[in-house]
């Protein structure tokens, strides 16, 4: 409790998303890794301007779908053709065509599934708490104001270049945020 | 949606190499067909009806997405509304004189040829009345499967086809002139009731010019899966053509951005997904039915090599267009997206001998057959593309000016600047 606080990174205000983006593109170009955009509204080319990469989370709804249709099928096909065979309608004990309608809404199913679970994995969440929201005026995030973070964690981190290097961008409020 | 590099200079794609390509296939395929024709002149009617409904796939491809168009009120697809409408509007200028052999050849025994109509119910109609009298599934289908109701449907397609497909590219072109928002007004009253047109004109002519090859059939989803086989090979040309014409046409290149084409890739991939849908469920109502009178129809699509025909359409026509397209950035690589229009082709082509090949070859296509297929099919496509192409030269490459041209662009346009906007200019 009575240990000094570390600093969690440092915050940039900005009046406009232009100016959010300018300083987006130039933090990108300076190499940091550490570092996001808080803005009230979606800020179309943002995701260019921070060069981020497509997200990864269709690749857990991908891998849930093939799951959910894998599971599908093999279920229907133990169920019916081996654990419990029941003639209907003359039809074969197991057919893809008829498994094919449960097994696919099962891969719907998983691959939203895994599409939620991967976008909670990836951004980390739940979680309970975040340093950001010590800091008193990040709460205009969802008003009128944008801010852009540079962790500590970053390798390119230091207290003195980044804070220049932030001023450069042209914020007029730069202030450390503390863990 | 950066653009980078496009302050380069911009250096046209020559394309003087392919200047002829539209004649060569047209007199390549032309001769070829000739010669089957002298050959085999029950395959030729096959053949051309093959080619025939390729070409029907292709126009009213380009018919429907200028609907939509409308219909949705879209901006992004401005740009490349034209390649569409010439498109659409080849539905009256081409296919009723490609219509006219088929004509000659349902006809056939009526007027003194010595063969077969091409459709066998037609046949039994014309040449053994009593038997069609008792041909249970023939009489149920009445009045539509009669001679003047075949005729009767093809007439009323091509002056609906004519009507409106014209109606969308004429007000278009008065607007380039005009600029008049009564020009949009008046496409999307043709729109509006052009969507019905076209549904009842395309499932007509899906029914019958191929489903009728085997009248007794019934499916109420069949002209679904032709439109959705025809749009989705229609998307893939678009995509191509709007490709090819970025880098060549330097009017076109300030207008097809990044967006246009992301979207059309979309719509492919839409489509794909759409396609397998009611190919699938089609099989699947008659498979759990498994009611005789519906069965038969893939009963003999199993044999011979129409059975590899169904597995190269569900792998090919599905899975693999599927996959590659399943990525978002496979629909902006041109070097994922030239492939499978070129696989679109084949795929689309593969569908049309699936439906149409048991008629005239119930044990499996031939060598022969396919030849002529595409002898046909060269024929049929370079006149389309002589028409498109003479078409496209004669208009503006785009709406120049539709009043939703700049927020196709993403462009912001002050009311102060409304004068000088794209869409806006003299």
């Amino acid at each position: 409790m009575s240990a000094t606080p570390r600093p969690y990174g440092v915050i940039a205000e900005f009046d406009t998303p232009a100016d959010v983006m300018h300083a987006a593109e130039k933090i990108r170009d300076s190499g940091f890794l550490n570092w996001d955009v808080f803005t009230p509204f979606p800020i179309h080319g943002m995701d260019n301007a921070m060069g981020l990469k497509n997200s990864k989370v269709g690749w857990f709804s991908f891998v849930g779908g093939v799951t959910g249709y894998t599971l599908g099928m093999v279920m229907i096909w133990w169920m019916n053709a081996v654990d419990y065979p029941i003639v209907v309608g003359g039809k074969p004990m197991f057919s893809p065509f008829g498994a094919f309608p449960p097994s696919y809404e099962l891969t719907i199913l998983l691959g939203s599934f895994g599409a939620i679970a991967g976008m909670l994995f990836l951004n980390r969440l739940p979680r309970l708490h975040h340093p950001l929201l010590k800091h008193g005026r990040f709460r205009l995030a969802t008003h009128d104001k944008f801010f852009l973070v540079i962790e500590t964690t970053d390798p390119k981190y230091s207290e003195t270049e980044t804070r220049k290097l932030l001023e450069s961008t042209g914020s007029k409020r730069i202030e450390i945020v503390e863990e | 949606m950066s653009s980078h590099g496009e302050s380069e200079k911009f250096v046209p794609l020559d394309l003087s190499r392919w200047k002829n390509l539209p004649i060569v296939l047209m007199v390549l395929g032309g001769i070829g067909a000739l010669i089957g024709l002298a050959v085999d002149p029950k395959q030729f009617g096959y053949s051309w009806l093959l080619a025939f409904m390729f070409a029907v796939s292709l126009c009213m491809g380009g018919f429907f997405l200028t609907l939509i168009h409308h219909l949705f009120d879209a901006s992004w697809s401005v740009p490349i509304r034209r390649i569409n409408e010439h498109l659409g509007a080849m539905t009256y200028q081409v296919l009723p004189f490609l219509f006219i052999p088929i004509g000659i050849y349902a006809m056939a025994p009526a007027i003194g040829l010595h063969l077969p109509s091409l459709y066998p119910w037609m046949n039994e109609l014309l040449t053994n009345p009593a038997a069609a009298g008792h041909d249970h599934a023939l009489q149920a289908k009445q009045p539509l499967f009669t001679v003047a109701g075949f005729f009767g449907v093809a007439a009323f397609n091509f002056v609906m086809w004519f009507i409106f497909a014209r109606g969308l590219k004429a007000w278009s072109l008065k607007q380039d002139e005009t600029g008049a928002a009564e020009c949009t007004l008046k496409m999307r009253f043709y729109a509006s009731l052009g969507i019905f047109v076209f549904a009842v004109t395309l499932t007509l002519g899906a029914i019958m010019w191929m489903k009728a090859l085997m009248h007794e059939w019934f499916s109420t989803m069949y002209p679904v899966y032709y439109f959705a086989g025809s749009v989705w090979m229609t998307l893939a040309t678009v995509y191509l053509v709007a490709a090819i014409l970025k880098r060549q046409n330097g009017q076109l290149r300030e207008v097809l951005k990044q967006k246009q084409f992301y979207f059309i890739g979309s719509l492919i991939f839409a489509f794909t997904v759409f396609y397998a849908y009611v190919t699938f469920s089609q099989y699947f109502i008659i498979w759990n039915a498994n009611m005789p009178e519906e069965t038969f129809w893939y009963a003999v699509r199993e044999k011979g090599n129409f059975w590899d025909l169904g597995m190269l359409l569900i792998f090919g026509h599905f899975f693999l267009p599927f996959l590659s397209l399943l990525r978002i950035d496979a629909k902006l690589t041109l070097p994922v997206m030239v492939p499978l229009f070129v696989w679109a082709w084949i795929m689309h082509f593969v569908d049309l001998e699936f439906n149409i090949g048991p008629t005239p070859h119930p044990n499996g296509i031939t060598a022969g057959s396919v030849a002529l297929d595409l002898a046909c099919l060269a024929f049929m496509v370079g006149l389309l593309a002589l028409v498109w192409l003479r078409n496209f030269r004669a208009h503006a490459p785009y709406p120049i000016r539709d009043p939703r041209l700049a927020e196709g662009l993403d462009m912001y346009v002050a009311p102060s600047d409304i004068a000088t906007a794209p869409g806006h200019a003299k």
